[in-house]
């Protein structure tokens, strides 16, 4: 456990002071810009945060949150895949499942630091709009938090292709071919509660009445689904990352 | 005898036996069996694709040997390998680093892991001559200050075992000569155990102590560079009144001469036998103008030993 902490504080510090955390406020300011510049007043009617939600989380959690799910696993693998470098950190005195499960826990923080911003950027828009109903704790934090927790089977999934595959780029170009079809799979109650990219999506959308396809998927089926899925792909990445020929 | 290999055993930093790696059924390194003191500093020699990197690789359990052992401090490295590689520093091929950071941040980022306090950092950023760069982002550093840099990371740890595999690949000459005097200090200084791998021979005779030479896998030399330079030593010359009749008077002594330029070349022998066989030259009349040692050099030797022209 020890191994792990200090692992995680080495971690932290190469992910410090590069540019990571331009990705991190991006798709935040541009949900903002989305919520800023949307038509969402219909005649005479307060915009509800509900719809202000829906609007701003559309494109965040159907393109970005799927994207950055990746973009940070190959960050995290980027150094290490570059000369020496698994070879450095892993003869050092520590266990591979203690470095792999620092590096997805930095995946994870990142993607939550995201979540947290994308958060007061809703609010920000909602304050700048003049929203003046109450805000509806509950259903945000669902989202927020439900939305992070979605993207925990992918970031699992991405990390486990980006520590095998030495190319930066290649994973990368998967994922996004991948996040791609997404609103196409949206319709399909069938496979839709499957597909990792889609989940994050899922999760975010605000669980109103006019559900459809495979948003209209009581939220414990999800949640069994992605934690189902993300114990999967963490074990088969680990146990990859085991064996792994440094 | 019996008593050397006992104190030999009982001190053994590095220990491997019949140490076996195959790939795809071809053994990259074969029947291996390393032997390397405390305090001492081991040449391990090798043309390309020998096998140097694979058994340092196997050495910090980066893979997995096919077959065979490896102990390091006296300890199994499959059981105790976290003891084992807290005590052990290494740069394997390449130095890796984070372009982005310092050269301080890079050495922070595994100080953080190994847990050593803050003050070591200054004290190998010393030790590799760093002092003063250690602000700057390390993708602006030339190739020599990266590999010094590496060598700082390894010794980061206060390791009893330093792995270093070429570190002076790519470095100019008076680079080569920073990291060798750099290398030569420290057992002194620090009381560790150093192997260095290199495919040149001249890099490591100045400062190893003992020489592994491995071939195609297969370890062909392992002992003291000064025995080594014995096996080098090559023939004797001689300059002669009448080479002709005084080659046959020699091979008549079973010296198994050969004429070459007008000279005798015959192969090394003892002293007290150079010394006969001259007493009896001169006994039969020949005028000696010249003897002469004709030295191999090491890298000449090196060459043949490691090109299988000589078996050791
Ligand atoms: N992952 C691998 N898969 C297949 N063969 C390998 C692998 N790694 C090494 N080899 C083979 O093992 C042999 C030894 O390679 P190694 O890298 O250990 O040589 P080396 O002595 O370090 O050479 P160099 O001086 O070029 O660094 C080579 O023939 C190489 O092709
Ligand atoms: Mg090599």
């Amino acid at each position: 456990m020890g191994i792990f902490w200090r692992v995680l504080s080495a971690e932290r510090l190469k992910m410090s002071k590069s540019f990571v955390w331009l990705l991190v406020i991006g798709s935040p300011a541009v949900a903002m810009l989305i919520g800023a510049l949307a038509n969402m007043e219909e005649e005479g009617q307060m915009i509800t945060w509900e719809v202000l939600l829906s609007v701003m989380s559309l494109f965040h959690a159907m393109f970005f949150l799927p994207v950055l799910s990746g973009v940070f696993a190959a960050l995290i693998c980027r150094a290490e895949h570059a000369d020496g470098g698994w070879k450095q950190l892993l003869a050092l005195p520590v266990t591979r499942t203690s470095v792999y499960l620092a590096k997805y826990t930095m995946i994870m923080a990142l993607l939550a630091a995201v979540q947290l911003l994308f958060f007061a950027a809703v609010l920000g828009v909602g304050a700048l709009r003049g929203v003046d109903v109450p805000i509806p704790w509950t259903m945000f934090l669902a989202s927020i938090f439900g939305g992070w927790l979605a993207c925990m089977p992918l970031a699992a999934l991405q990390l486990a292709i980006s520590q095998s595959w030495s190319s930066f780029g290649a994973p990368l170009a998967l994922n996004v071919t991948l996040t791609m079809p997404n609103m196409l799979i949206a319709n399909s109650s069938t496979y839709g509660p499957y597909d990792p990219w889609l989940q994050p999506m899922l999760a975010m959308s605000p669980f109103g009445e006019d559900r459809f396809g495979a948003f209209n998927l009581p939220l414990e089926s999800l949640i069994t689904v992605v934690l189902g899925s993300l114990i999967l792909f963490l074990a088969v990445g680990l146990f990859s990352f085991r064996r792994k020929a440094v | 005898m019996l008593v050397t290999e006992v104190k030999k055993m009982t001190q053994a930093v590095i220990e491997t036996t019949n140490l076996l790696k195959e790939y795809r059924g071809r053994a990259a390194v074969e029947h291996l069996n390393l032997n390397i003191g405390k305090g001492e500093i081991y040449g391990f020699l090798g043309p390309n694709g020998a096998g140097k990197t694979t058994t340092i690789r196997m050495l910090l359990g980066l893979i997995k040997p096919t077959s065979g052992s490896i102990k390091i401090f006296g300890q199994d490295l499959k059981r105790n390998k976290l003891q084992i590689l807290r005590k052990v520093g290494s740069l394997v091929e390449s130095p890796s680093y984070y372009g982005h950071l310092s050269a301080l941040d890079n050495l922070e980022a595994i100080r953080r892991i190994l847990n050593v306090p803050k003050s070591r950092i200054a004290e190998v950023l010393d030790i590799v001559s760093l002092t003063g760069e250690e602000k700057r982002p390390v993708k602006g550093f030339s190739l020599g200050m990266k590999q010094r840099l590496g060598i700082a990371a390894a010794l980061l740890g206060s390791p009893e075992l330093l792995i270093l595999d070429e570190p002076t690949n790519g470095l100019d000459p008076s680079g080569i000569q920073e990291i060798r005097s750099l290398i030569k200090r420290l057992p002194v200084e620090e009381g560790i155990t150093v192997l260095v791998s290199s495919h040149l021979l001249s890099e490591i005779e100045q400062m190893a102590g003992t020489v592994g030479i491995i071939r195609s896998g297969r370890m062909v030399y392992q002992d003291t560079i000064a025995h080594l330079q014995q096996q080098a030593a090559g023939d004797l010359r001689l300059a002669v009144s009448e080479p002709e009749e005084a080659l046959i008077l020699a091979n008549r002594r079973g010296c198994g001469g050969t004429l070459q330029e007008g000279r005798i070349t015959l192969p090394r022998m003892s002293d007290v036998r150079v010394a006969l066989l001259i007493k009896e030259l001169v006994e039969n009349g020949h005028a000696i103008y010249r003897v002469e040692e004709h030295r191999q050099s090491l890298e000449e030797f090196f060459l043949q030993v490691v090109e299988g022209g000589q078996s050791v």
